[in-house]
């Protein structure tokens, strides 16, 4: 795995942004089994583009989504990614990073995008709007705050304390929710919200723990998590509405993957350890 | 020629002239050259010696000598690009000389700092080609700004001389109209009012009517003319006028090449010029 | 584990009270209550308000040597749990445990009844979406009951969670969602995305802060703009090469730049200097550089286009550079630059809007915030219109300026000599076009280049 220290963190941005299609290094396989081959009942599902699964996401998402050095996108969901479309008989591709609160209404609108695996929490609000896969990973939330800093949810939750978030994430809706006295700074992307708890314009953030524990240990040695939020939420894929055999065979694709040592393979791969 | 109120300039124990040129003023008296009643003693108020100027590597001016006198009128005439304009700039600095001296009133202009210049500038008024009014400013603001700013005359007082020389102009009701409202005649001496409230020793045209319709230079010229024949203001005018010249100048100096080529009373200088060029210059303007 | 500690204290101190409350022993509880919270419903504010739908989040932890088969939770008379939805999460430590269950709901109350018994040590969260608090509002504590090795036992009161009674904004919103029309427009898939009307009335009362704030910090930087831009302009034509290259490079580097890394360099770079400045006055100082460099360049075209003819006559009147500048030069530019300057305020308001990104709360911020919660495109609809309030008005503005300058220099200035034909021709040429101008009103290249020449003859 390739580190994102904080000297290379700008070059990383800029290629966030200049990336047009980012693919992923998508199975030698050839796709054996076309759509006319697969008999299943919900075997009809449309996709965006023939023979491709498409994604989308916001790839400042360390482990889980993210451009490395050499600028491709790699993470626990990319590898996830592909070996689903592989179960498929498809290759998979990214779209261009799109901020996190954008990726809903991308799915729900259809036509850009087939899928969103992007570490993205189900729940109930979303479930309104779109489609999710079965739960594929359990995660739960983290106060990130300079280290040494005596922070924690009492005392964040004070006028004049800003607190940022990444906008549209649990920790946002847990902000608004457990923290209602401190100012919440929503923002397109976890980086530019750490470097402000690193400089000292905000106080301290609310992010996925994993994520959290990935960006202190690759390039923010000065922050720590300060607090543990145990949540228990549960990442899913987000397919449209109208596309429920789709789901189906992305459901049929993770049981495959849970069931042959697959997603073991890539726990371990991106944390060392399969218990998560 | 009518009767010229000529001021004197007052000093009792004048500096001494070098000899040479005592000597010269007196021939250019004695040859008819000048039309000033020459006084032992008495000082030109501008006096222009050995004056050069160059733009770049071209000469425009060369070796300029000019004296003009207390009151008197001066006609500068020439073809274009003679040089004429660039001298009557030199005289207030827009242009400075590359070599030789100016004086006013005995003092040295090419050697001064930039707040001195803008100390002599006051005492020597320009009526522009162009006429340059500011257009921001009515009629009579454009009057009052230069006494109010620089003389530091109180907007009364500025006022009421602003609305003297708007009189005097004949644009006593224009006062309150923006240049781009006036005529370009009316503008023209809305400029002439501007130059003469700050009360100069001496006031310079600069071709005053060319920019203007044919119809409307009459009007300027009358006032040029007033101011002439009744403030006995020491006027140096740059133009192609020629009736104007012959009617209201003291002396004509024709210039050709950057060079003073001829100059005498205007009599003299229009019907027996002793330059060929200067006559051929004549010729074709008549 | 800082923080289970504090919170057990709190539970700890939770259960002294109602010990002290109702000065009875009781049995050691089993399942502590740790929170109560209730998800924020109204549109685009951050209330709670009864009688419409909202989410409750109930956190317990149970005690060593306990288990939990069964919850009840109890919420003040009038709140309802009826057609709600109940998601159960049960961790040790961060582990996520496999617990289903059947949630029960009978009006203000709701049992939930697990599967499997909830063992000891562990967290259990209770979301429950789409229940209602009392519509009156108020102060509502979660009590309840719990059952543990067949007994029934009481919960502690949680702390109470504020709401509120329903505002009347919110009455509109609810009163449009049972419109038949709404919901016609709102099938339709581009409409319900973009304009959905419910969305439109809330976000044009939670951005109008947002709005304000825009407005405010680009009122408030402008003067600040224009003095710099304006000081920037004179040392870019000041004729010590020192003081040109300082305002050439500070032009430049602005200019030359995205506004985005600016307001990076400020909101990050400041404080690591340890200067601390407030979010707001720090968007005020960005917004105030950015635009100053641009407005140097306006003003400097502008004060490089009075003609050097005011400069004479100026001087020609005895007139130092500070007072022909002031007097004479500065008050025309003014006149000149105008619409070019409405034109930068234009746009340095839209820009406001990249200060979403270092978190202030800005409009765009307001409408991304809405946007999120909501899935829909239309806050950012009202926001455009927000924006075009300000804006269409200006553009009028810059318009009228624009045609009345015209007009002025059309009709002022000297005239161009008539003294060679070809003049003459021009001039003519010169008038025709102009005529043509004000019927198409569009300026002609041509014809601009042909005025010059004859104002150069």
């Amino acid at each position: 795995m390739s580190s994102m220290t904080r000297r290379n963190f700008f070059a990383t941005i800029g290629a966030a942004g200049a990336l047009a299609l980012a693919g992923c290094n998508g199975s030698g396989q050839p796709a054996e089994s076309t759509d006319d081959t697969q008999t299943t009942d919900e075997a009809s599902y449309t996709l965006v583009k023939e023979g491709v699964l498409t994604n989308v996401a916001e790839l400042g998402f360390a482990p889980f989504e993210y451009i490395d050095d050499e600028g491709t996108t790699v993470g626990f969901d990319v590898d996830l990614s592909n070996a689903i479309a592989e179960k498929m008989g498809l290759t998979c591709e990214w779209l261009p990073n799109q901020a996190f609160d954008t990726l809903v209404p991308t799915i729900k609108q259809g036509g850009k995008a087939d899928i969103s695996i992007a570490g993205m929490t189900i729940s109930d609000e979303r479930l309104e709007q779109v489609d999710f896969s079965d739960p594929y990973l359990n995660s739960n939330q983290g106060i990130v705050a300079a280290a040494g800093s005596d922070l924690n949810s009492e005392s964040l939750n004070a006028e004049g304390m800003q607190v940022a978030c990444q906008t549209g994430t649990t920790g946002d809706e847990w902000i608004s929710e457990n923290l209602p006295n401190a100012t919440k700074v929503p923002l397109a992307d976890v980086t530019a919200a750490l470097m402000g708890i690193s400089t000292g314009l905000y106080n301290a953030m609310v992010i996925d723990l994993p994520v959290a524990q990935n960006m202190i240990a690759e390039s923010f040695s000065d922050l720590e998590v300060v607090e543990e939020i145990p949540t228990g939420e549960q990442y899913g894929i987000a397919v449209s509405k109208d596309n429920p055999g789709l789901l189906a065979a992305i459901n049929d694709a993770l049981a495959a993957i849970e069931e042959d040592g697959t997603m073991d393979e890539i726990k371990q791969k991106w944390f060392g350890t399969t218990e998560i | 020629m009518p009767a010229k109120h000529h001021r004197r300039v007052a000093i009792d124990v004048p500096p001494a002239l070098p000899a040479d040129e005592a000597a010269r003023i007196a021939y250019d008296h004695d040859q008819g050259l000048t039309s000033h009643h020459f006084t032992p003693g008495e000082h030109p108020i501008v006096r222009i010696e050995h004056l050069n100027k160059s733009f770049d590597d071209t000469l425009v001016l060369k070796d300029v000598n000019l004296n003009v006198w207390p009151g008197e009128v001066v006609v500068v005439l020439g073809p274009s690009g003679s040089g004429k304009s660039t001298m009557l700039r030199c005289i207030n600095l827009l242009e400075r000389p590359s070599a030789g001296h100016i004086l006013i009133e005995d003092e040295e202009i090419t050697n001064k700092s930039t707040a001195e210049v803008n100390r002599l500038r006051r005492d020597v008024g320009m009526v522009f080609q162009q006429f340059n009014l500011f257009p921001h400013l009515t009629a009579k603001e454009n009057v009052m700004i230069g006494q109010t700013k620089v003389l530091k005359k109180s907007k009364e007082e500025a006022e009421a001389e602003a609305l003297k020389q708007l009189a005097a102009v004949g644009l006593a009701d224009r006062a309150d109209f923006k240049p781009t409202q006036l005529s370009g005649g009316q503008q023209q001496r809305v400029a002439i009012a501007r130059a003469v409230a700050m009360h100069p020793n001496v006031l310079l045209f600069d071709e005053p009517t060319s920019a203007l319709d044919p119809e409307l230079v009459r009007g300027v010229l009358d006032v040029m003319r007033d101011l002439a024949e009744n403030s006995g203001m020491t006027m140096i005018v740059v133009t192609h006028e020629m009736g104007f010249a012959r009617d209201v100048a003291d002396r004509v100096v024709f210039m050709e090449d950057g060079y003073v080529v001829e100059q005498g009373l205007p009599e003299k200088v229009f019907d027996h010029p002793e330059n060929a060029r200067t006559a051929e210059f004549l010729g074709s303007i008549n | 584990m800082q923080h289970r500690r504090g919170a057990l204290l709190v539970a700890l101190a939770l259960a002294l009270t109602g010990v002290f409350a109702t000065a009875a022993p009781q049995p050691a509880q089993a399942l502590t209550t740790e929170k109560a919270t209730a998800r924020p419903n109204e549109d685009g504010g951050d209330g709670v308000i009864g009688g419409m739908d909202t989410r409750l989040t109930w956190e317990g932890t149970v005690e060593p040597g306990e288990e939990v088969t069964s919850v009840t939770l109890t919420l003040p008379e009038g709140a309802t749990f009826d057609g709600s939805t109940t998601r159960i999460t049960a961790l040790e430590g961060l582990t996520r445990m496999d617990v289903t269950g059947e949630a029960v709901p009978s009006g203000s109350s709701i049992t939930v009844n697990f599967d499997q018994a909830i063992p000891e040590g562990s967290l259990l969260r209770l979301e429950i979406t789409n229940m209602q608090f009392p519509a009156e509002g108020g102060e509502c504590v979660v009590s309840g009951t719990y059952e543990s090795a067949g007994a029934t036992h009481g919960l502690a009161d949680s702390a109470p969670i504020a709401t509120i009674a329903n505002t009347p904004l919110q009455s509109l919103v609810n009163w449009l969602d049972e419109q038949p029309w709404v919901e016609a427009w709102n099938s339709n898939q581009f409409l319900g995305m973009f304009l959905k009307p419910q969305l439109l009335v809330t976000s044009f009362s939670s951005l109008a802060p947002g709005w304000l704030l825009c407005l405010g910090i680009v009122v408030a930087a402008y003067p600040f703009a224009i003095a710099l831009g304006l000081l920037f302009a004179m040392l870019k034509i000041s004729k010590w090469r020192i003081l040109r290259a300082i305002a050439v490079v500070y032009i430049n580097v602005l200019r030359g730049t995205p506004l985005f890394l600016q307001i990076y360099i400020m909101f990050f770079g400041l404080p690591m200097l340890n200067i601390n400045i407030d979010n707001n006055l720090l968007g005020i100082i960005v917004m105030a550089i950015n635009s100053s460099a641009y407005l140097a360049e306006i003003f400097r075209a502008g004060i490089q286009s009075i003609p050097q003819g005011q400069y004479e006559a100026a001087s020609s009147l005895g007139m130092n550079y500070v007072q022909t500048m002031f007097s004479i030069i500065l008050p025309q530019t003014v006149r000149r630059v105008i619409p070019t300057v409405t034109s930068d305020f234009i746009t340095a308001f839209k820009d406001t809007s990249l200060l979403s990104s270092v978190g202030v709360m800005e409009l765009m911020m307001f409408s991304k915030n809405l946007t999120t919660v909501t899935g829909n495109i239309t806050p950012y609809v009202a926001a455009g219109i927000f924006y075009l309030i300000v804006t269409l008005p200006l553009i009028k503005v810059v318009g009228i300026v624009e045609e009345n300058i015209a007009r002025s220099e059309r009709g002022g200035g000297p005239r161009p000599k008539r003294r060679a034909d070809v003049a003459d021709n021009a001039d003519e040429l010169v008038e025709k076009s102009v005529e043509k101008d004000v019927e198409k009103d569009a300026p002609s290249a041509p014809a601009a280049q042909i005025k010059e020449a004859a104002n150069a003859c």
